[in-house]
């Protein structure tokens, strides 16, 4: 806005092009005053702007460890174009000065053995930043938000940021356009704001703006350009115009997304992503794990071996506060203490305790959390600095991930059965009350469902079962995209109650329904996320003291969800609510509350089919279900139509190059005129034009194309002297002798008096033409003669001439049309009685 | 105002005797039509002659060039700049170097038509007006100052360049060919002048700004000029027949089709451009293209390129158009705006390399 509002300052004279008026021009720039403070006041509203911006990564990336290093990236190159741009160097040489300041702070931060006297670049710096970046591009791929700043990430955020600062301050100083520096920001800004589940946060809202103010304020007041300064109108109206308009703009931008139904939830558009009140901070899993659900391919495999009878649930963290909007693990970070080895549960147990041992390889799988089957008692063999919470028992880290640990998990849970459960009846006391807290806002059709659901049953344990039963029941489905398609995926007490009316979700949604209404209830309860159990490898591993046993795997599809009830005396009792999910614990299921303890046949399907494709008691909507690709009976017109295809594309691809070749066979492939047209008076060899046509196209090709106010001899002059043609009186000499011959050629058979002069004599034009082409060929890049051979740029434009043909002519049409009717209209009025 | 009457004709055989020896009607003058020289003899002429001239005038090229390009073209030159830059130095130099008569003429307020071409006199012993021709009855002719004569001898003597005679008491007297005026004009110091009116600057077939010579040109012209005026040791390299017979081969120049299509496109573009008051007129357009001829002569060419065409355009067009008021007061020249109808104009009228030329003749 600021580029644009100069209306006041006197316009520069446009024609311009006398060299008095150069030389006055010069002499004024060089009275001009110098650039004063506008460098240094300029680079540090670049680096405020900068470093707001990217106070918003601060939950893409754990911690802030990651921001000294990118404080000092943007300050060192700030420096460096204020300090150039002080001493006036060319704008050119300002940006490059600055482009060798931030490769040379980057070795210095990254790859200081590798580099010479630790910041000048080596061959070995480049291979060090490859490894960096291959890190980088690792840990996007596989990491979720937040991630660990490790180097390789922080390394590509301090490149990216450093660029964004040459950015910026090239679009403001030389370039003149402020405003655009926004672009650069929002771009910086957008990361967070897609990624993070609380979007952009104010910090770095209000930091990235201004900062923006700040520059556009820097161009404006102290910028010596005179295309930035408006030389009227900055009085006080003005700012009380401009306060009045941002304000408004500010004030729209809060209240119209509130005001658009359905514009906060749903995945798209994400509206409220973008929405800077997002206060809280940290990792929510149960954002992505619908996510991974959806994922087609199984990424972040788990392997793991368990003493325990069958395949265990893998525990990675647990949702206990399900108040507000958004549900996240509550870290409780006071609370938790370091070191993995020794795990204690907070709550006493009491009865017989089942030990198991279990070996977990983590592989690429990268999180914060480690998980782990319940309850962990220790863990052995994890690098870095882990710490667990005694509440809620999940293992989690703020330096180091899971990615690469192999570690082994000890755990010991308290041996539940079904006569365990019935007698634990006594009311909950050793765990804290937020287990126990509703929030105010429960939508009405929980309680009222949880109520109906568990009218009959008695004891708590009679209460989750009927929960477990009502939700497992064929009035509910599983369904990946029913959510998305409704507009409530996601979690959180409105989505609840949604859920709770269509019947049809996952396990996000069912394991937070039964953990919500078991609340109601009045038992203790929490959402525990992490996998279920997995499909059997096929290989087995040797526990250390146990023997050998199976290998099982997890990966993205089994992510899961699941409602962990609390019964005194038992602990912590996870429950299966999600149909065709994962396995139905014995102590939960009907029969065994009856006293059977057969396991029933669905149960057994369940654990040997994969997730995905597990039966559904509703055939499921959309692509869920794999294509029936049936087998082409017939598969030959699938080949010919590929091939056909093939071949089709490949012509495309080669008719420009095709066109060319012909035309220039046509052109050069002319056959010496006959005796009888030779002779008649006025004929001319057409052979001398087309070859110039030729060599034209071919200079066209080149990137040396011909204007039409040229004339041939200038134009061969200029194709002579340019690089593409090689240097005269060198190894090129050749052609630039037949440019010249087919030059003189052309210009006496067009100009001169007719065909006196010297014919067949003179060696054919394609040859000449043929040196020309070797010439240019030669001379030039690999970019442009690949241009030539398949896009001829001399082809292209005539295509595109005649492609624009019949829009010209209808141009032209309607324009007559318009003069005609103008005519005619002017004559009508000349007809009318003159008023007056 | 020492002197009243300043015509200092320089020694020509015509001074003093009756005038007779010329043709006195245009017919003759086509019976004698000189040879047409062949290229090589041309080239060594035009050679010799600018030689000839850069010996003396130090680091105009050009204007020597185009000087003789306007003798061969049978056209007349006006220099047009400041003092002392070698404006009449250099139509001295060409005067000499060439064999033939040379005439001077210091114009002056007070100078009169009849002193320009020549008065009819009573020879009281032959009992007859005798005709005794002025200062134009020469080959060269050079008009100094010429803005400072009334503008009635300005328009004798411009009558005599477009008419290549004089008539005087009902006779015509042929004038002889090579017949080529170099006025100059001076720039400033206009007051009590008068400048040739646009009808008349349209005579000349080129006009030349001299313009400084540059720094080694300049040092050497001091070193070369202290002792003695380098024209001394000019003597004259070809004859007048010579000359004639360059005309003539400049004649034979040909033009074709493509190139009169080029000169009308030039002339009719300066009249629809919207910042010239006033544009190229056809006889400017003739002028043009007889210069083009010269010029593509001299490079040794029997046929007109479009180069040769660009090369005199400023020259020959750039005295004879009239800016328009706005574009004079944006800071326009004549000639920026001719290179910009140049630049923009196109070579041939069809584009190059089309399709149809492909076709028609496959």
């Amino acid at each position: 806005m600021t580029a644009t509002s100069h209306r006041g300052s006197p316009a520069p004279n446009p024609t311009s092009g006398t060299p008095a008026q150069g030389q006055s021009g010069g002499a004024s720039r060089q009275q001009a005053p110098g650039p004063g403070p506008y460098p240094w006041v300029m680079a540090g509203s670049i680096v405020v702007a900068v470093l707001g911006a990217a106070l918003s990564l601060n939950g893409v990336l754990r911690g802030w460890a990651w921001f000294m290093p990118l404080i000092t990236t943007v300050v060192v190159v700030a420096l460096t174009l204020a300090v150039l741009r002080a001493l006036r160097a060319q704008p050119l040489l300002a940006t490059l000065g600055s482009f060798a300041t931030l490769a040379g702070i980057l070795s210095f931060t990254f790859c200081r053995q590798e580099s010479l006297a630790g910041f000048i670049p080596t061959a070995g710096t480049f291979t060090a930043v490859g490894r960096l970046i291959k890190r980088a591009a690792e840990t996007v791929v596989s990491e979720s938000a937040p991630v660990a700043p490790n180097a390789g990430i922080v390394f590509v955020m301090c490149a990216c940021l450093g660029l964004l600062v040459i950015l910026i301050d090239a679009l403001a100083v030389p370039l003149a356009m402020p405003a655009a520096s926004g672009i650069g920001l929002l771009a910086v800004m957008v990361v967070p704001a897609t990624i993070k589940p609380q979007s952009v946060g104010i910090a770095g809202f209000v930091g990235a703006a201004v900062g923006y103010l700040l520059i556009l304020g820097c161009s404006h007041w102290f910028a010596p350009d005179a295309r930035l300064q408006s030389g009227s109108g900055r009085g006080a109206g003005q700012f009380r115009r401009s306060l009045v308009t941002g304000g408004l703009a500010l004030a729209l931008t809060m209240v119209v997304p509130l005001a658009i139904p359905g514009f906060e939830t749903g995945t798209f558009p994400q509206g409220s992503r973008l929405s800077p009140w997002g206060t809280s901070n940290g990792l929510n899993p149960m954002i992505t794990l619908g996510n991974s659900l959806r994922s087609p391919t199984g990424s972040g495999r788990i392997t793991y071996a368990t003493s325990a009878d069958g395949p265990v649930y893998l525990r990675s963290v647990t949702i206990d506060h399900f108040d507000g909007e958004t549900w996240a693990p509550d870290d409780r970070a006071a609370e938790r203490r370091v070191g993995a080895d020794r795990i204690e549960t907070g709550y006493s147990v009491q009865g017989e305790v089942v030990n198991t041992v279990t070996s977990i390889n983590a592989g690429l799988f990268t999180s914060p959390y480690l998980p782990a089957p319940f309850a962990p008692a220790s863990v052995n063999g994890l690098n870095g600095r882990w710490t667990w919470d005694p509440a809620t028992l999940s293992i989690m880290s703020t330096e180091t991930s899971t990615r690469a640990q192999r570690y082994v998990v000890f755990s010991a849970a308290p041996k539940v059965t079904a006569q365990s459960l019935s007698q634990a009846t006594a009311a909950p006391e050793g765990i804290p009350e937020d287990f126990l807290r509703i929030p105010g806002n429960l939508p009405d059709i929980v309680r009222q469902t949880a109520d109906s659901v568990t009218a009959s049953a008695g004891s708590n344990y009679g209460k989750a079962l009927a929960l477990q039963k009502y939700l497992r029941s064929g009035e509910f489905t599983y369904s990946l995209q029913a959510p998305v398609q409704n507009g409530y995926d996601g979690n959180g007490l409105s989505v609840l109650a949604d859920f709770l009316a269509v019947k049809s979700g996952y396990c996000v949604h069912f394991s937070s329904a039964m953990a919500v209404m078991a609340r109601a209830e009045g038992i203790p309860s929490r959402i525990a996320v992490g996998y279920a159990p997995g499909r059997l490898t096929g290989e087995s591993v040797a526990l250390v003291g146990q023997g050998s046993f199976p290998e099982y795997e997890v990966d993205a599809r089994d992510a899961h969800a699941w409602p962990e009830l609390y019964f005194e005396g038992l602990g912590w009792v996870p429950f299966e609510p999600t149909p065709s999910r994962g396995v139905v614990p014995e102590y939960a299921t009907e029969s065994s509350a009856s006293g059977n303890l057969s396991t029933n046949a669905d149960e057994k399907e369940v654990l040997t089919t994969p997730a995905t494709a597990a039966p559904a008691p509703v055939p499921l909507p959309g692509g869920d279900t794999p294509e029936a690709g049936s087998p082409s009976a017939n598969p030959l017109p699938t080949i010919a139509a590929a091939a056909a295809g093939v071949l089709l594309l490949m012509g495309f691809l080669w008719s420009p190059r095709l066109s060319r070749a012909v035309l220039r066979r046509r052109r050069l492939n002319q056959k010496p005129p006959d005796d009888a047209n030779a002779t008649l008076p006025g004929s001319k060899d057409p052979a001398p034009e087309l070859a110039w046509a030729e060599l034209q196209d071919l200079a066209t090709d080149y990137g040396l194309p011909s204007t039409p106010s040229e004339t041939p001899r200038h134009f061969s002059a200029r194709l002579r002297a340019s690089a593409a043609l090689g240097e005269a009186g060198g190894l090129d000499d050749a052609a630039h002798v037949a440019v010249a011959a087919l030059t003189s050629d052309f210009e006496r058979q067009r100009y001169g008096r007719g065909a006196t002069g010297a014919q067949g004599a003179a060696p054919p034009a394609a040859s000449r033409i043929a040196v020309v082409r070797e010439s240019l060929r030669n001379n030039t890049r690999w970019l442009v003669r690949f241009r030539a051979d398949w896009l001829p740029p001399s082809m292209m434009h005539r295509w595109v001439r005649a492609l624009g043909a019949p829009f010209r002519a209808i141009g032209k049409l309607g324009k007559s049309v318009g003069w005609t009717l103008a005519r005619w209209w002017r004559s009508l009025r000349g007809l009318l009685p003159q008023r007056r | 105002m020492e002197s009243k009457r300043q015509v200092s004709v320089e020694p020509t055989p015509l001074q003093g005797e009756a005038y007779s020896a010329l043709p006195r009607d245009g017919a003759a003058l086509n019976g004698h039509r000189p040879q047409v020289m062949d290229a090589e003899r041309f080239h060594d002429a035009s050679e010799r002659v600018l030689s000839s001239i850069n010996k003396v005038i130090d680091g105009k090229a050009d204007a020597a060039k185009l000087a003789l390009t306007v003798l061969l073209a049978q056209g007349h030159l006006l220099l047009e700049d400041v003092p002392g830059v070698g404006k009449t130095l250099l139509a001295k130099t060409l005067a000499r170097t060439v064999d033939c008569t040379v005439s001077r003429i210091q114009f002056t307020p007070d100078l009169l038509p009849s002193d320009v071409t020549g008065v009819s006199i009573y020879n009281q012993s032959s009992r007859q007006f005798e005709f005794r021709p002025g200062a134009v009855f020469a080959n060269i002719v050079i008009g100094d100052e010429i803005n400072r004569a009334s503008a009635k001898t300005q328009s004798a003597l411009l009558e005599c360049m477009e008419e290549h005679q004089v008539t005087v008491d009902g006779h015509s007297y042929q004038l002889g060919l090579p017949f080529m005026v170099v006025a100059t004009q001076n720039p400033i110091e206009m007051e009590g002048t008068y400048p040739l009116p646009e009808a008349q600057r349209d005579r000349f077939m080129a006009r030349i700004s001299m313009g400084y010579p540059d720094k080694d040109a300049e040092i050497e012209m001091l070193e070369t000029h202290q002792a003695f005026s380098p024209l001394a040791k000019v003597t004259p390299v070809v004859t007048a027949a010579d000359v004639a017979a360059m005309i003539a081969t400049v004649q034979e120049v040909h033009v074709s089709t493509a190139i009169k299509e080029y000169t009308v496109a030039i002339g009719r573009a300066t009249r629809d451009s919207a910042r010239l008051r006033l544009g190229a007129s056809p006889r400017s357009l003739l002028q043009l293209l007889r210069a083009a001829k010269a010029t593509a002569a001299l490079d040794g060419r029997d046929f007109v390129l479009p180069d040769d065409v660009v090369d005199v355009a400023e020259s020959v067009l750039a005295h004879r158009i009239i800016l328009d008021r706005k574009a004079a007061s944006s800071g326009d020249t004549p000639q920026s705006i001719l290179r910009g109808i140049l630049a923009a104009l196109p070579v041939a009228q069809e584009p190059p390399g089309a399709w149809r030329r492909d076709r028609h003749t496959a």
